[in-house]
C-alpha cells in the first residue's frame, strides 16, 4: 500500500518494479555475451568494477524479441546477492502504488502469471507486479518460491 | 643482573603469547587436559624464575596456580570455571606484575590473598562471577596511575562489518580500473613531465591501498583452529581413543572466504585422523606407544600459498590394503599395483568412492570420501598430498592460496571474445603449427603429440558452442592444461592476450548453471571477462582419468626425458613489475648506474656507463625511483643498450614452450617458469627500436709524434682505443688530460732540455729489446700499446 513503484514497459506491457529493489537506471554499454547460457540471458556488462548479469525481459517471459524494441537503458536489481541488469522497453515512470497486488480471474496469460505478484493500481493506471526472482529464472522453470 | 631481568620478562611474555590461545580454549572447556597441561608449564616455569630473582608475590601466585592445577592434574579435582576463572585472574596479575618489573615501577600492594583465596575454591558463591571484580580491582590499580604507557602489545583494533569492507574493496578495484585507464591514454598522448611525476605518485598510493585492503580481509587462522580441540576431545571420547591436540600457526592469516573454504575439509581429515589413524590406548600400548595419540594441526605460510599440516602418529597407512582395496575396485589391476611406488598407492586414496573402512561408522567411512575434500580444494586452487609410515604416522598437506579473490590468470582469445584461465592450471603453452605437436584428428577427438604422450584436445569454440573462427585447424594456440589430478589436456584458442593478476567475483547462478565457468572478471580496460572452470569442463568431456590412466601416465612422466632446446635466459623484473627474460646470449653485463648517470631529458633516456652514452630503456615513467638502478647492458655484438631493471633474477633455462604475444610489441613471447609465467623480451624489436652503438663521452685526445709513421700507422690505432688524436705541432691543452705518445728519443731530448711534459705519456722505442729499466713500449707491440692507451684514459692511470 502506498509503496514507491518503478513502473516500466516490459514486451508492450506496463510492468511495476518495487523501487527498493531497483538500485539505479543505467545506459546499457558493451555487453559482453556468455556461450552456453540461456538466451534470456543477454551476457554480461562491468558497472564500475561489478560485473552485471544483463536478462533480456522479453526473452525471460518466453516472448519474441522481434515486436518489442528496448532502448540502451536497463534497470539495474539487485536478488539474492548477485545484481542483474535488465532489459527493457522503456522506464516510464515512479509512481506510487494506490492497493494491494490482486489477481484477476483468468489469470494474465501463462508467461505473465509466471513472473506477476499480482495486478496494482497506481496512479498512471493499473500495472502488473513483477516477481524479480521468477522473471530472472527465465522461461521454463518455475522459480521456487524466493 | 638486568640482562638475566630482562630474559626473565622476554620469557615469560613469550610463553604467555604461545599459551594465550590455550588459556581462552580452556575457558571454554575447563576438562580439556591439554590445555591445563600447557597453563600448568606456564605457571610452572614462571614459578621456577622466581627463584632467581626477589619477586615473592610474583611466587606465591605462580605457585598457589601451580598447586591447584597439580591437584586437577591428578585426578584430585575437577577443573571447573570458576577455577578457569581464579587461573586466569592469577595470569593476568602476573603479567601486570612482570609489565612493572619491566618498567621498574613498583606494583601496588594488595589484591594478591584475594587472588590465591579465590583459587582455593572459598568463594562459594557463584565463581564466574566472583573473582570478576577483584580482576577488575587488580587491574584499576595498575591504571589507576596512568602515567605508564600501555603495554606495547596492545593493538588498536575496531570492528567493521563484511559489506562495509566488500564496498571499500570494489571501490579500490574501480580506482586501479580508473588509473589504468588514466595511464593507457596519457602513454598515447605521449611523455608530459608535469603530468607523468603526480600520476606515479597516485600509482604508487593506489598499490598500497589495494595492498591495505586486502589485509583487512585477512582473517587469522586461530578462527578456524579454535574449533578443533573440542571436536578432537568429543569425538576421541566417542570412540574410546585418547588424543592430545597440538596446534600452531594460528596467527597465520588468509582471506575470510578462504578460512570457510577450508572448514570442511580440515574437519574431515581430522576426523579420519582419529577415526582411522590412532589407535586404541590398549593397542598403542602393545605397540609400545605412549596411551595418548597426538594430533598436531600445524599452519604455515610460504609467498602467496597456506600450507596446513595435519599429522597424526597412528597406524599410519597400509599400502597393501589401499592396493588391494583399489584392485578389488578396479581401480587399478593387481600386476599395476606390484608395480606402483608406495607414494602413488597411498595418494589413490583421493579416488572417489574409495574406503578401507571395513565398518561404515558415523564417523568416517561413509561413502563420502577424501575425493569430496580433493576436489573442494582444488575448486579454490588447492591441493592436498599425503604421505604416511606404517605403525609411525600419517601427514595430510593441504595447500591452499591466500585468497580466493585474486588469481593470477592468463587471458585467451577466441572468436572475438576473451575468457580466463587461472594460471594454476597451465602447464605450458604451445603454437600449434609446431612441428612437434602433431595435430590430429581421431575420429571426432582431436589430439596432439606433448612430452611423447598423446593428449586429447579441446577446441574452446567448440567447448563454447561459438562458431567456428577463421583460424585452419592446426593454426590454433594451444594451452596445456593439468589438472590436480594429473590429467593433461590442450585447450585450442585463437590467441594468448596477457597474464596478470585477476580480481574474481561471483557469477549469478543463472550464468553459473552453464558449467563452463568459475566467476567474472575486469580487464584493466573495464572489460567483463569470464573465468573458465576448468576443471569442470574436462570432466564434462570425459578427460579425467580414472586412476588407472593415471599410472600409466605417472610411468611415462619418469620415464621422460627433456630433451627439448632449452634457451639460456636471465630473468628479472621490470619496474612494472612484469616478470620478463631475456636471451642470456644478449646480456653483456649488469650494471649500475647512479641517478646523475643518467639523462631523461630526450626521447630515449640515456645513461653514461664507463665513459659511454647508451640509450637506456625500462625506466618508469616520471621520477626516478631509486639514486642507483640496476641495467642490464644488452649488445647485439654491434649495437648497445641498458634495459633497466628493479630486479635481476637468476638466469635460467627456458624449458618451456614459447608463446608468441601480442599486448606488447617489445615481448616476444611468454613462457612458464617455475609455474610463473614469464615475458621473453623480444631482441629484435628492441634493437631495432633503441639499439645504437656506443657513444663514446667527449673522447680523450692523444697527441703523437710529428710523423708520417705516426700519422699513418700509429693515429689509426689510437683513433681506434677511442682517442681523439692531435698533431705535435698544435698547442699542448695544458691541463694534463691528454695523453701524449712520444718516441724514445723525442723524450730524452725533452727530459734533458727540461721541458715540462704531460705525467701521461707513452714512450716507444724503435727496437724489440728495451734497456733494462726503461719503461718504454716497442712501437710494433700492438697489445703493449693497446693495453697502455686504455690504462691511460682511467682518470687516476698514471702513464703506464
Amino acid at each position: 500500500m502506498n509503496e514507491l513503484m518503478v513502473l516500466a514497459q516490459i514486451a508492450g506491457r506496463r510492468c511495476a518494479l518495487h523501487a527498493h529493489d531497483v538500485q539505479s537506471v543505467i545506459e546499457l554499454g558493451k555487453v559482453t555475451p556468455v556461450p552456453r547460457t540461456p538466451g534470456f540471458i543477454a551476457g554480461i556488462t562491468a558497472l564500475r568494477s561489478q560485473a552485471l548479469t544483463v536478462i533480456d525481459c522479453r526473452l525471460a517471459l518466453g516472448l519474441d524479441t522481434a515486436e518489442w524494441p528496448t532502448d540502451e537503458r536497463a534497470a539495474v536489481v539487485h536478488v539474492g546477492g548477485h545484481s542483474y541488469a535488465l532489459m527493457i522497453d522503456a522506464i516510464e515512470d515512479i509512481t506510487t502504488s494506490l492497493d494491494e497486488p490482486g489477481q484477476i480471474t483468468g489469470g494474465f496469460g501463462p508467461e505473465w502469471s509466471r513472473v506477476a505478484t499480482g495486478m496494482i493500481e497506481t496512479s498512471s493506471g493499473p500495472a502488473l507486479l513483477i516477481d524479480l526472482t521468477a522473471l530472472i529464472s527465465g522461461p521454463g522453470e518455475v522459480a521456487e518460491a524466493a | 643482573m638486568d640482562d638475566l631481568l630482562a630474559d626473565f620478562v622476554a620469557e615469560t611474555r613469550e610463553m604467555l603469547e604461545a599459551s594465550e590461545g590455550e588459556i581462552i580454549a580452556w575457558e571454554a572447556d575447563p576438562s580439556d587436559r591439554a590445555r591445563i597441561d600447557t597453563i600448568f608449564r606456564f605457571v610452572h616455569t614462571v614459578k621456577g624464575n622466581c627463584g632467581f630473582f626477589d619477586f615473592p608475590r610474583l611466587a606465591g601466585l605462580s605457585h598457589a596456580a601451580e598447586d591447584a592445577l597439580a591437584e586437577c592434574r591428578a585426578g584430585r579435582r575437577e577443573a571447573d570455571s570458576a577455577l578457569v576463572s581464579a587461573v586466569l585472574a592469577i595470569i593476568d596479575r602476573i603479567v601486570q606484575m612482570v609489565d612493572a618489573i619491566e618498567a621498574g615501577d613498583d606494583f601496588p600492594e594488595g589484591g594478591d590473598e584475594a587472588l590465591i583465596a579465590a583459587l582455593q575454591g572459598e568463594c562459594e558463591a557463584s565463581g564466574e562471577t566472583e573473582p570478576a571484580p577483584v580482576i577488575e580491582a587488580t587491574r584499576t590499580g595498575v591504571d589507576g596511575d596512568d602515567a605508564k604507557p600501555a603495554s606495547p602489545t596492545v593493538q588498536r583494533s575496531i570492528r567493521l562489518p563484511v559489506d562495509l569492507l566488500d564496498r571499500v574493496m570494489s571501490g579500490v578495484s574501480d580506482m586501479v580500473l580508473a588509473r589504468n585507464d588514466l595511464g593507457h591514454r596519457l602513454r598515447q598522448a605521449g611523455n608530459q613531465p608535469t603530468i607523468d611525476g603526480p600520476f606515479e605518485r597516485l600509482t604508487a598510493i593506489l598499490t598500497d591501498v589495494r595492498d591495505a585492503i586486502t589485509r583487512m580481509r585477512m582473517q587469522r587462522i586461530e578462527t578456524l583452529f579454535a574449533a578443533f580441540p573440542r571436536l578432537v576431545r568429543d569425538l576421541s571420547a566417542e570412540l574410546g581413543k585418547q588424543v592430545m591436540v597440538d596446534i600452531e600457526g594460528g596467527d597465520v592469516e588468509l582471506d575470510r572466504e578462504m578460512v570457510e573454504m577450508v572448514r570442511d575439509p580440515l574437519t574431515h581429515i581430522i576426523r579420519n585422523a582419529i577415526d582411522h589413524g590412532i589407535e586404541a590406548p590398549s593397542d598403542r600400548l602393545k605397540d609400545g606407544k605412549r596411551e595418548i595419540g597426538l594430533l598436531s594441526i600445524a599452519a604455515r605460510q610460504a609467498g602467496n600459498t597456506i600450507s596446513i599440516v595435519v599429522s597424526d602418529d597412528g597406524r599410519g597407512l597400509d599400502e597393501k590394503r589401499i592396493a588391494a582395496k583399489a584392485a578389488s575396485t578396479g581401480l587399478i589391476s593387481e600386476a599395476q599395483a606390484k608395480e606402483m611406488g608406495r607414494e602413488k598407492i597411498l595418494q589413490l586414496i583421493f579416488e572417489p568412492g574409495f574406503s578401507t573402512a571395513e565398518s561404515v561408522s558415523n564417523v568416517s567411512g561413509r561413502g563420502v570420501g577424501l575425493d569430496v575434500v580433493r576436489d573442494n580444494l582444488e575448486k579454490v586452487g588447492g591441493s592436498i598430498k599425503v604421505s604416511s609410515q606404517p605403525g609411525v604416522g600419517t601427514l595430510f598437506t593441504l595447500q591452499i592460496p591466500l585468497t580466493l579473490s585474486i588469481i593470477a590468470g592468463l587471458t585467451v582469445e577466441v572468436g572475438e571474445q576473451c575468457f580466463a584461465i587461472p594460471q594454476s592450471f597451465v602447464e605450458e603453452i604451445v603454437h600449434s603449427s609446431a612441428k612437434a605437436l602433431d595435430f590430429t584428428r581421431v575420429g571426432e577427438t582431436a589430439l596432439i603429440t606433448f612430452r611423447g604422450n598423446r593428449v586429447p584436445c579441446l577446441m574452446l569454440s567448440e567447448v563454447l558452442g561459438l562458431p567456428k573462427g577463421d583460424l585452419a585447424e592446426g593454426d590454433h594456440t594451444m594451452v596445456l592444461l593439468r589438472l590436480a589430478s594429473g590429467d593433461v589436456f590442450a585447450l585450442a584458442v585463437d590467441r594468448i592476450h596477457n597474464h596478470g593478476d585477476l580480481v574474481v567475483k561471483p557469477l549469478a547462478p543463472a550464468v553459473m548453471k552453464a558449467g563452463v565457468y568459475a566467476g567474472s572478471t575486469l580487464l584493466d580496460d573495464g572489460q567483463p571477462v569470464l573465468l573458465l572452470d576448468v576443471t569442470n569442463i574436462a570432466s564434462a568431456y570425459d578427460l579425467v582419468s580414472d586412476a588407472r590412466m593415471r599410472v600409466k601416465q605417472a610411468a611415462a612422466e619418469a620415464d621422460e626425458k627433456a630433451d627439448r632446446e632449452a634457451v639460456h635466459a636471465m630473468l628479472f623484473t621490470r619496474f612494472d613489475g612484469r616478470r620478463c627474460a631475456v636471451r642470456l646470449k644478449l646480456v653483456k653485463r649488469i650494471e649500475t648506474a647512479s641517478a646523475d648517470a643518467i639523462d631523461l631529458s630526450g626521447r630515449v633516456p640515456r645513461a653514461v656507463i664507463d665513459n659511454e652514452i647508451l640509450p637506456l630503456i625500462g625506466l618508469p615513467e616520471g621520477q626516478l625511483p631509486a639514486a642507483k638502478v640496476r641495467l642490464l647492458r644488452l649488445s647485439d655484438g654491434e649495437s648497445e643498450l641498458l634495459h633497466a631493471v628493479r630486479d635481476v633474477d637468476d638466469a635460467v633455462d627456458l624449458a618451456g614452450k614459447l608463446k608468441p604475444v601480442s599486448d606488447d610489441p617489445l615481448i616476444e613471447a611468454v613462457t612458464l617458469v617455475e609455474d610463473k609465467t614469464v615475458s621473453l623480451i623480444d631482441a629484435h624489436e628492441i634493437f631495432a627500436q633503441f639499439g645504437e652503438s656506443p657513444e663514446a663521452v667527449a673522447r680523450p685526445t692523444c697527441r703523437i709524434p710529428d710523423s708520417d709513421w705516426a700519422r699513418t700507422i700509429l693515429a689509426p690505432l689510437v683513433e681506434s682505443a677511442g682517442y681523439e688524436v692531435v698533431e705535435t705541432s698544435g698547442e699542448p691543452d695544458g691541463d694534463g688530460s691528454e695523453v701524449v705518445i712520444m718516441l724514445e728519443e723525442e723524450y730524452e731530448a725533452a727530459a734533458a732540455l727540461e721541458i715540462p711534459l704531460s705525467d701521461r705519456i707513452i714512450r716507444l722505442r724503435s727496437l724489440p729489446q728495451g734497456a733494462p729499466g726503461e719503461d718504454t713500449i716497442y712501437r710494433y707491440d700492438r697489445e703493449a700499446l693497446v693495453n697502455a692507451l686504455r690504462d691511460a684514459r682511467k682518470p687516476s692511470g698514471a702513464a703506464a
